[in-house]
This record gives C-alpha cells, structure tokens and sequence, in this order.
C-alpha cells in the first residue's frame, strides 16, 4: 500500500498541473465553439452554427489544402533523409561521435531564430547567388513567389526535423543484430536487398513512431510560418494554426476559431490512429 | 493550437498576479497606473515623459507596458477583463471594437477633448460607429500616408511634383527611362500594400464606404474598381522582385539610393533615416485622381489616448492624459516620433514634411479605408494575392465575400 501512495505521489503533481494548463483550457475551448464569444464581453449559445461555416469557410478550406500539402511533404522528406543519414552515422566511419553531434545540432536550435536565418538566406544570399551565376530561377525570393514560398517552409521545416528523427533511426539501428548482416554477407545479399528484408523490417517500429510524430508536428506548423512568410504571399502559406491564432487572438473570432480547432484535433486524431493502425500492421511481429 | 491555451493562460495569470500586486493603491497613499501603448518606436519617448510626470505628481507611478504584437495582447487581456489603465493605441478598426463594447471609459464630460482637434475626435467617433453615443479617446498623435521622394534623385531627373495621377504616371516613366527603380515596393509583407491601398482608395473611394457595404448599396467589384486598375499600373514601376522584399530591408535600400519614391506613412521616415542619416527626402499626397482638388492627403489617429471603464484610478488617468495634451508635452512627442499632433497649437516642423503641410492647414484630410473594415478579414492578403495574380475583378469579389464571412463570424 506504501508504495502505491509513493507512486501515485510522483504522478498527481504532473496531472494537475497538466489538467490545469492543458485539459482545462482545451475544455473550455470546446465549450466556447459552441458560443458566440468575441474573446470578451457577452455571448450567447448558438449550437453548431460555428462548425458549419467552418465547412464553408475558403480560408479555412485553403489552409487545410496547404497544411496538409506541407505535412505530407514535409513527413516523407524528413524520413528519407532521415534514414539515410542514420545509416551513415551507424556505419564505422572517422568523426562518427562529432558528426553525430554536428548532425543533432538543429534540433537543440529555436526554431524561430533558425527561421529568421533562412527568411535572410532566401531573401538576400539566394537572390544575389543566382544573379552572379545567371540562374533565373534563383534570382528572386522564392518566399514572394505563391506557388514557391511552400517549398522554402518545407526546406526549413525539414532540414530542422531531420536532427530529431535521425536520433530516433540510429537508436533503431543500433538494436539491430550485425551476425544478420554477416549471415547475409555469407549468402552474397547485395545491399539493397539488406536494407529492404533485413534494415528496414527491423527499424519499423522506429519508423511508424518517426512517421506519425513528423506527420503530426508538421500538421501543427506555426513557429517556422510566422518567421518565414506570415502566410503570405496573399494566404498561400497560411496553415491551420496560424489562421487559428489570427482569427482567434487577432479578429475577434475567438468562438469560431475554437469550432475550426476542434474540428483540427479531431483530423489530427483520426490521421495519427489511421497511420499506426496500417503502420503497424507492416511491422514484423 | 493547445500550446497558445496554454501559454495565454499562464501570460493572463502572470499579468493579474502582477496587477494584484501593484494596483489599486499602495500603502503608503501612492498610486500605480499601467500605460498600454502600442507602438514599441515610441518606448523611449514615453519613459521620457513619464518621468517627468512622476517628478511632477510624485504620488502617481506610471507602468509603461509596450509589448510586441501589442492588439493580440490586449485582446487576450480583455478576454481576463484585465485592462490596463490608460491605453495609448491605434485609431483602427480595433479602437472601434472597444469603443462599442464599452470597454472605455466616455470622456466626454471633460476637458480634453476641447484641447484637440474636432475632425480627428470625428474621425474615432466614426471608426466607433453611428450608434456609439460618447467619446471613448482622445485623439493625439496622427499621421500620413504619402508618398516619400529621394531629393537628390528627383532633382537630377528633372521631375515636378506630381499634382495629378498622369503626372505621377509620367515621373514614374521619367525614372524608369533613366534606368532608376520608379517606386520601391515591399510587397514580401502585405500590409505595406496598404499604404498604397489607402493612398489611392482615400481620393476615389466614398468616404463612408463601409457604411453604404454593410447596407448592400456598395461592394469592391464597383467602387475599388479603379483602385485596383491603378494598383496594378504601379506594380509595373517595382524593381525586379517586387514581392521579394519586405519593410525593413525595403526602408535601408530606399535610404541608400534604391528607388525615387516610395509609398509610405510618415512612420517610415525615421527608420530611413536611420538607415542613411544624410538621406534628403521630401514627401507628397498621392495624388490618385485627376483633379488636383479632389486630391486630399490620408492621415489617421496614430495614437489614442483612453482610460479604461474598469480602472479603478479614473481620475489620475485622466490627470496623465492631460498632461500629455500639455504644449511641451506634445511638442517633444511630436518631434521624437516624426508624427502629426491633434493637440491644438502644437505642429510638426520638420522641412521634410514641408510638401504636405497644406493639408493640414487647411484640413484637406481623408481617412484611411481599411480602418473601417472588419478588424478579421486580414484585407492585406487579399489586395497582396490580387496584386501577384494580377486578376482585378476575380480578386475584388474574393473581398467583397470575405466582408460578409467576417460580418456573420
């Protein structure tokens, strides 16, 4: 019974303060979808009438299509390099603790501050390079370009998220069995057939756990959105949690924005279960 | 999206502990009121001035607060019905907001009000509507949205001051002949399209043209029509990556010789100046129309004073507020803050503004459109996307729809 208490001890302080700072107000988020409040002064109950302009809100329909856009890009780009880079880092080579920690670098980065760099790359490095090399398709910020500023975030974004992810992949490797790849060896597997039947079947776990974290940080995108572009040009890169934040804090729609946010939590739930469950039933058991 | 709850709730919480802490009179007979202001480029004249008024009542203690993304704050603020004391912001759609929610505190049976000019007290009491009975602010600092010019450049190119849009026209084809950038554009953040937006709207469009929108008797496909025409002839004069640059590097390459004119509000000239302290500017009226009589100049309430409803110190509010309306006072802000002032008797001086002192004089004033739109609409991307697209008509109505989504949210 003592012990029980000492756990229980260890864990209520987290709860609460996790109830308090985080359940609690997401309550109360769903409780004011349901209203009319500005964010102060008076409201009244309106039912789902929030949820249903969401559905016929352009805006809020053009987010969607970007977020999801970046964040399945973005997920499959992270996880490639991710894995390749892990493999080289798992390999005997010179250096390896050094670039491990070269390569880990990003991540212990603000993201916001990296940001802020690559808005200066892009805007006067980029620019001045594909001037002096006479390369058109350089010479301008791709951020003031609709159909190119996704691509810088996606640059950002991945280059970022790759430190993290790569962690994840070379703990993954590092459970693997060398005698596996020795026995292979011995039966002349040539490498690409190692890293498929052998590798990867053995990381997979690592790598739904990898695809479904990316795929969930890169749908709640803001900080590397607000630095780079603010959305723009026009709307072309405003996701959802910007527009959340914008219409929510900025606009008076404080209601509204609550109504499109669970709405997001709900997609956000429904894509990550959807991903374990396939996922999952690929992984060797 | 739960990490702002999160950190909006800590930041309310943090903000009530403190004003538990210093607010509603301190022991020793003192009191503390919290000044809001909105603008971070005027901290260091603010301190100033209340220092001195702290010297002058020793037993009131002035808190400035100025923080970034200062609206979002006060928003969230007012959501903990936390206001701060006296608010120091914008006469945007914002203050309007406020003033209908009887947020502020009517003002109207002081004397302030008698100390500033009346069409600027106008001015917020339309951006508070027609059925908003009282004064909520008191008008301070102004200012204007014109067009700034490089001196130097514009003598060596033989260019008159344009009185009509044709001649404006003919100065940008003047520099663009002479291999010079017409007009920079910093369109990488949008709202600095609204400065040309307002420039070119403030003479064409009716002035209660919001209004006469929420009525069904006008929408943007009619009215901003020509606004839009003109918008996209301009963009024709830009350098080569029109949206590629945003404000700040937009003010240091105008300030160092990039571009002979610029559309800007006066708040641009002392970063540019800034950037290149030798730098000879002169400023103009955007003249969008024709008729040089119909061309007015563009000015709006940079900064309202106000006293919130809920303080619990109204009447060392309003001695602060008057204080700041003092001659000396005004005088020094005006200055340090290249702004217009609303306060009777006191203007601004300096030569670079020697081109658009007229209007002033003789009230040649129109407001800024956009400051009577719907404060959710974000127009600035709107215009920004109809400008990159280059599609007039399909990018008016996206507009005028927005209008009525941000109507019934």
């Amino acid at each position: 019974m003592k012990r029980d208490h000492a756990f229980l001890l260890m864990v209520i302080p987290a709860f609460v303060l996790f109830f308090i700072f985080h359940t609690y107000p997401a309550l109360q988020g769903v409780f004011y979808s349901f209203t009319n409040f500005k964010g102060y002064g008076n409201w009244d109950f309106t039912g789902f009438t929030n949820y249903f302009k969401v559905f016929q809100d352009s805006r809020a329909l053009g987010a969607y299509g970007f977020t999801f856009q970046f964040a399945i890009v973005s997920t499959i780009l992270v996880n490639i390099i991710s894995v390749l880079i892990a493999m080289g880092l798992n390999a005997k080579i010179k250096f390896r603790k050094t670039l491990r920690a070269t390569y880990f670098l990003p991540f212990i980065l603000s993201v916001l501050i990296v940001s802020y760099i690559f808005q200066f790359i892009f805007t006067h490095m980029v620019p001045d390079l594909g001037q002096a090399l006479g390369i058109e398709a350089l010479s301008k910020n791709i951020l003031g370009d609709q159909d190119l500023a996704w691509i810088g975030i996606v640059i950002v974004a991945v280059w970022q998220s790759v430190a993290f992810n790569t962690l994840l992949y070379l703990a993954g490797l590092s459970t693997v069995d060398e005698q596996l790849y020795e026995a292979a060896d011995i039966d002349g597997a040539k490498a690409w057939s190692k890293f498929w039947r052998i590798t990867f079947p053995l990381i997979a776990p690592f790598f739904t756990i990898n695809m479904v974290v990316a795929m969930k940080n890169f749908l709640m995108a803001f900080d590397q959105i607000i630095a780079l572009t603010g959305g723009g040009p026009g709307r072309a890169t405003e996701s959802i949690s910007l527009l959340i934040y914008r219409g929510g804090f900025e606009a008076g729609q404080f209601a509204y924005q609550s109504a499109n946010a669970v709405i997001y939590f709900i997609v956000i739930v429904v894509i990550s279960v959807v991903q374990l469950r396939i996922l999952e039933r690929k992984e060797v058991k | 999206m739960k990490k702002h709850y999160g950190k909006f709730l800590v930041t309310a919480g943090t903000a009530a502990a403190i004003l538990a802490g210093c607010g509603g009179g301190n022991d020793d007979g003192s009191v503390t009121l919290e000044l809001f202001s909105n603008k971070s480029e005027s901290i260091d004249t603010y301190q100033a001035l209340i220092d001195q008024f702290e010297e002058e009542n020793p037993d009131i203690n002035v808190e400035l607060e100025a923080p970034p993304e200062a609206e979002t704050v006060l928003r969230t603020r007012l959501t903990k019905n936390d206001m701060p004391d006296i608010l120091s912001i914008g006469g945007n759609a914002t203050y309007g907001e406020f003033a209908r929610e009887g947020v502020l505190r009517d003002l109207s049976d002081t004397d302030l009000l008698s100390q500033v000019q009346s069409s600027y007290v106008d001015m917020l009491g339309q951006l508070a509507g027609p059925d908003t009975e009282g004064s909520f602010g008191v008008p301070y600092a102004t200012n204007a949205n014109h067009v700034i010019y490089n001196k130097a450049k514009v003598e060596e190119l033989g260019i008159e001051i344009p009185k009509t849009w044709d001649e404006f026209i003919a100065a940008l084809e003047t520099a663009k002949e002479a291999g010079e950038v017409p007009l920079y554009l910093t369109l990488q953040e949008a709202w600095t399209g609204m400065a040309i937006w307002n420039g070119v709207a403030g003479n064409i469009v009716p002035e209660d043209f919001a209004e006469m929108k929420n009525n069904g008797e006008a929408s943007f496909v009619e009215d901003y029509d020509e606004v839009a025409e003109k918008m996209l002839q301009l963009l024709e004069y830009g350098h080569s990556d029109n949206f590629g640059i945003g404000y700040g590097d937009g003010n240091s390459a105008f300030a160092n010789g990039e571009g002979v004119f610029y559309i800007q509000g006066n708040w641009a000239i002392p970063e540019i100046r800034e950037a290149n302290p030798d730098v000879e500017l002169g400023t103009f009226a955007l003249p969008s129309s024709n008729n040089p009589e119909e061309n007015n100049l563009v000015s709006g309430v940079d900064v309202a004073l106000a006293i919130s409803e809920s303080t619990e110190h109204p009447e060392e509010a309003e001695k602060f507020l008057s204080f700041m309306l003092e001659q000396e006072v005004a005088e020094q802000y005006m200055n340090e803050q290249s702004a217009f002032s609303a306060v009777e008797g006191v203007y601004q001086e300096d030569e670079v503004f020697d081109g658009i002192r007229e209007y002033f004089e003789n009230d040649r004033l129109t407001s800024f459109q956009d400051h009577y739109y719907p404060a959710g609409m974000g127009v600035e991307n709107l215009v920004l996307d109809m400008l990159i697209n280059g599609n007039k008509t399909e990018g008016l109505e996206v507009i005028d729809s927005e209008w009525e989504a941000a109507q019934n949210r």
